[in-house]
């Protein structure tokens, strides 16, 4: 395996040069934060992923989880991997002092979540789920289920999950048919299939605590008559013993990748006795479901630039050590062979792979910086960073994942034949990744959540917001010489989506919403480029200051190496955003009005 | 039961060291500053102690004050109390006037027991633990593995060629930690850990303060004439894939003999 899966250096220009968290320390919020209390989680996270986490990273995969007698039995370290982040506090880390959590900024809880993920991706499904699940019930639950449920989920004991998927029912909620009969008796009775749950059953924790989605009988149809139930595999009683719940594993799948967690089908309620405990109001669970959700696709965003990252270190290891051919202008056969690195077109792979994975990772903390602020900073902005990152998670969930399977791909194809081997890491990165464009919702369905919702929502206000974003980064990367060429660039992306997303909401005045949204995915794409180019000027404008003021030889050759990204991302991919344009500029229907009869052959 | 940990920090192991241009120091402008690993291993026997026996752990260090970042990290692991040594007479000295600095903060809070590295991962000079030891005049233990106490006295393992010799001494003494990070297992800092290290005390003192004459404790006595890097790796060879069998293997032997000198 490489040495290196990810940048400390990189995650301290992010944090605290680019995004200038230690801004936040002067909330009261985050008052007993400083640089040195993240400095220091920072560091014992790298650690645990040093030394825990990435050690179990291949094994995981070969000892994939496997369904004997009933249970779901997964690599023994699992066991140990949750107890040393519910010990650490790692669980707990970003949720608030008095219920035991740590307080720790979002933005560093996600730089941690991304060590531990460059490390071992699969290792953090179990921790991510246990995290959410524990901060739903806290948001949303009664005051038993907090007592009873939320100490055990954050000391790593018991597993938490989001059991939302149905056979019928995946992308499209609506369609659930998991029932819940009230009883009178401060329980209701649950039944029901689920699937794809992950972490939904295993060895490695005592019990499971399903965060689940279920319909009221008699309840309103659609999405209007979804509840969250807390249901658990065992059901705590008073004398602490557990007893079981009614809760049967009835499989595991076998998958591409993402192997070290097991995704599990649910049966609740054969035997008549499963019960679950209603989550707040009866009718609005999807709404609270969406907090976990949103949580879960910064999540799922971050994984998938981590994944990233590790596969870029890894190639880029391969390629200045790896011999082969020479270069275009001395083809003497007598000379020796020369690193792969040395060749144009292993460099344009190595910057694809960078510029995918620091713009991501930009992009995210971003993301993270406005969760924070809007907790925490002043009143008066706080619905604009609302707005922000309710604008942002679709993309910030959908740009990693889709460009992150290219990124890791590339760097496969740096490692020629190796790559395709199983004594290189880079295939199992190549499978571990491509789960991030569908879990939490397909970039099909981000696509029509960034165009059909979050661009019109509130009169297209988060738009304007984010446009001023942008305009501002403008703004400062203008007192750079070298910068402003880039500068023109992205005001002409900006401009390029703006044309592009007034033409699609055409469609939409005229009620035509299946032409409106046929190309949605395309467009999230566009989006994607023109945010993660923003975070790239961003970057630019760090890195400018970084070398204007004196800076050590080996910091001034990072900064030049990202004004050297920066560079290659403008002209090699915020390119795309023409052809891109074009396409939604255009005016028919192609997608639309056509028959099915078409695809006879 | 009263234990002292003496803490260096050192480079990351990670770290890309360079030498600077004077030909005798390293490039520390970027470094990545860590723990001692072998200190790292003391202040988890320290802890162990101290949850068997009760007591406090004392962390001491010297050096500039970015040394607090690595003293914080001990405290956020469970330690109690730190002292650093942050005096510029310091800066040209050797292991003996650090360790004449160390020996006087450990004089200061009488311990049962002083736990260190027995070497760190920057210079490997492995002077530390055994000078202050002298300086005290207590008995010191080397290269520990494995480490029990009853509160009066203390026992090691340390392993030697083809076995293990177990040493047991009496109290106060000073003992060395060896092994690895696999034999010592350090315990990772937790969250609430760090929020708590960050409230512990952490006295920051002058060679003065200590009662060591600046003068005797700044003058080195052994100095770094020169630092090197290994050689590099000289590419290998590949006989000409033209000749025979016997061919290859006269070739080959003169090449040992001829060019590597080894036969
Ligand atoms: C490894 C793994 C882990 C998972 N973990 C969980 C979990 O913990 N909890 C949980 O509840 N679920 C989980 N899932 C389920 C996952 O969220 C769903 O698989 C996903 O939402 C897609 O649903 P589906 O598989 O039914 O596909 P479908 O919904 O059938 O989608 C198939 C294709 O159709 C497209 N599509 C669907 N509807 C539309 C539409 N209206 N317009 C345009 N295109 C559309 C989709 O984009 C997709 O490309 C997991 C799945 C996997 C594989």
């Amino acid at each position: 395996m490489a040495s290196k899966f990810a940048g400390r250096r990189n995650l301290d220009f992010l944090l605290y040069e680019v995004h200038d968290i230690e801004g936040l320390f002067s909330l009261s919020y985050f008052e007993d934060h400083s640089r040195q209390t993240c400095d220091l989680a920072i560091d014992t996270a790298m650690k645990l992923a040093r030394n825990l986490l990435y050690p179990y990273f291949k094994e995981m995969d070969e000892r994939e989880p496997v369904f004997e007698e009933g249970q779901v039995k997964v690599h023994p370290i699992v066991k140990t991997m949750m107890k040393q982040w519910g010990e650490g506090g790692w669980l707990s880390s970003s949720l608030p002092f008095e219920v035991g959590g740590q307080q720790l900024p979002v933005a560093v809880h996600m730089a941690c979540s991304h060590l531990f993920g460059a490390a071992n991706f699969p290792a953090t499904g179990y921790s991510g789920l246990t995290t959410g699940a524990a901060h739903l019930i806290l948001s949303h639950g009664t005051d038993e289920m907090k007592d009873m449920y939320i100490p055990k989920m954050l000391a790593g004991l018991w597993q938490g999950t989001m059991a939302m998927t149905e056979p019928q029912a995946g992308s499209s909620l609506s369609d659930l048919a998991s029932r819940a009969t009230p009883t009178g008796r401060g329980y209701y009775k649950i039944r029901g299939q689920k699937i794809f749950i992950s972490a939904g059953d295993h060895d490695g924790v005592e019990n499971v605590v399903h965060m689940m989605l279920a319909k009221i009988d008699g309840g309103p149809p659609g999405v209007k008559g979804i509840s969250l139930f807390l249901v658990p595999k065992k059901r705590p009683e008073a004398d602490g013993t557990l007893e079981p719940n009614d809760v049967t594993a009835t499989t595991v799948y076998h998958k591409l990748g993402y192997r070290g967690c097991p995704i599990t089908q649910l049966s609740f309620g054969d035997g008549d006795s499963c019960r679950g405990y209603l989550v707040g109001e009866p009718h609005r669970g999807l709404s609270y479901m969406f907090q976990m959700m949103n949580e879960a696709r910064l999540g799922v965003g971050m994984q998938a630039a981590s994944i990233a990252s590790a596969a870029y270190y890894a190639s880029l290891e391969y390629a200045a050590q790896r011999l082969q051919g020479r270069k275009l202008s001395s083809k003497d056969p007598s000379l020796p062979q020369v690193p792969i690195i040395e060749h144009p077109d292993i460099r344009r792979m190595l910057f694809f792979q960078r510029a995918i994975t620091e713009g991501s990772l930009s992009l995210l903390l971003q993301c993270a910086l406005y969760a924070d602020l809007a907790r925490a900073g002043d009143v008066r902005d706080r619905e604009r960073y609302e707005l922000l990152l309710d604008l942002l998670t679709p993309v910030a969930k959908s740009y990693p994942s889709e460009n992150g399977i290219l990124s890791v791909s590339q760097g496969l194809q740096i490692l020629g034949g190796y790559g395709y081997c199983r004594e290189f890491p880079l295939e199992q990165y190549y499978r571990d990744i491509r789960i991030h464009a569908i879990h939490e919702g397909t970039t099909g369905i981000q696509g029509m959540d960034l165009l059909g919702r979050k661009v019109m929502m509130k009169s297209g206000r988060a738009l304007e917001f984010f446009a001023g974003e942008v305009q501002k980064a403008i703004g400062e990367a203008e007192a750079f010489e070298e910068l402003k060429p880039y500068c023109t660039r992205l005001q002409e992306a900006l401009e390029k989506c703006r044309a592009a997303t007034m033409h699609r909401l055409t469609f939409a005045m005229k009620g035509q919403m299946e032409i409106f949204l046929a190309d949605a995915t395309l467009y999230l794409e566009l989006f994607g480029i023109l945010a993660v180019a923003w975070q790239w000027l961003l970057q630019a404008v760090a890195a400018s200051k970084g070398l204007r003021d004196d800076c050590s030889d080996r910091n001034k050759n990072f900064y030049k190496g990202k004004l050297h990204t920066m560079k290659y991302y403008f002209h090699y991919e915020v390119v795309k955003i023409q052809g891109l344009a074009a396409r939604l500029l255009e005016s028919d229907a192609l997608m639309v009005e056509m028959d099915n009869s078409l695809f006879d052959d | 039961m009263n234990v002292a940990v003496l803490l260096k920090q050192t480079p990351d192991t990670e770290s890309v060291i360079r030498i600077a241009s004077d030909g005798k120091s390293v490039v520390t402008d970027d470094l990545k500053w860590v723990v001692n690993p072998y200190d790292e291993f003391a202040v988890e026997a320290a802890l162990r102690l101290k949850e068997k026996h009760g007591g406090s752990v004392t962390v001491i260090s010297c050096g500039p004050q970015r040394v607090v970042e690595s003293i914080r990290t001990a405290l956020a692991m469970g330690a109690d109390t730190g002292v650093l040594i942050d005096d510029p007479a310091l800066e040209g000295s050797d292991s003996l006037g650090v360790a004449m600095a160390l020996a006087a903060a450990v004089k200061e809070i009488n311990p049962d027991v002083v736990l260190c590295g027995s070497r760190a991962v920057d210079y490997d000079m492995a002077q530390r633990g055994p000078m202050v030891a002298e300086l005290l005049g207590w008995p010191h233990l080397a290269m520990a593995v494995s480490m029990e106490s009853d509160g009066k006295t203390v026992t090691i393992d340390r392993p030697i060629e083809g076995g293990k010799v177990v040493l047991e001494s009496s109290l106060p003494a000073v003992v060395t930690f060896g092994g690895s990070h696999a034999v010592w297992n350090p315990r990772y800092a937790s969250l609430p850990g760090i929020m708590k290290a960050k409230k512990k005390p952490l006295a920051v003192k002058k060679l003065a303060d200590l009662g060591v004459d600046g003068s005797q404790a700044g003058t080195a006595r052994v100095t770094m004439t020169s630092l090197e890097m290994p050689v590099a790796r000289a590419a290998g060879k590949v006989i000409d894939g033209g000749l025979d069998t016997a061919g290859k293997a006269t070739e080959l032997v003169r090449a040992l003999h001829e060019e590597a000198k080894v036969i």
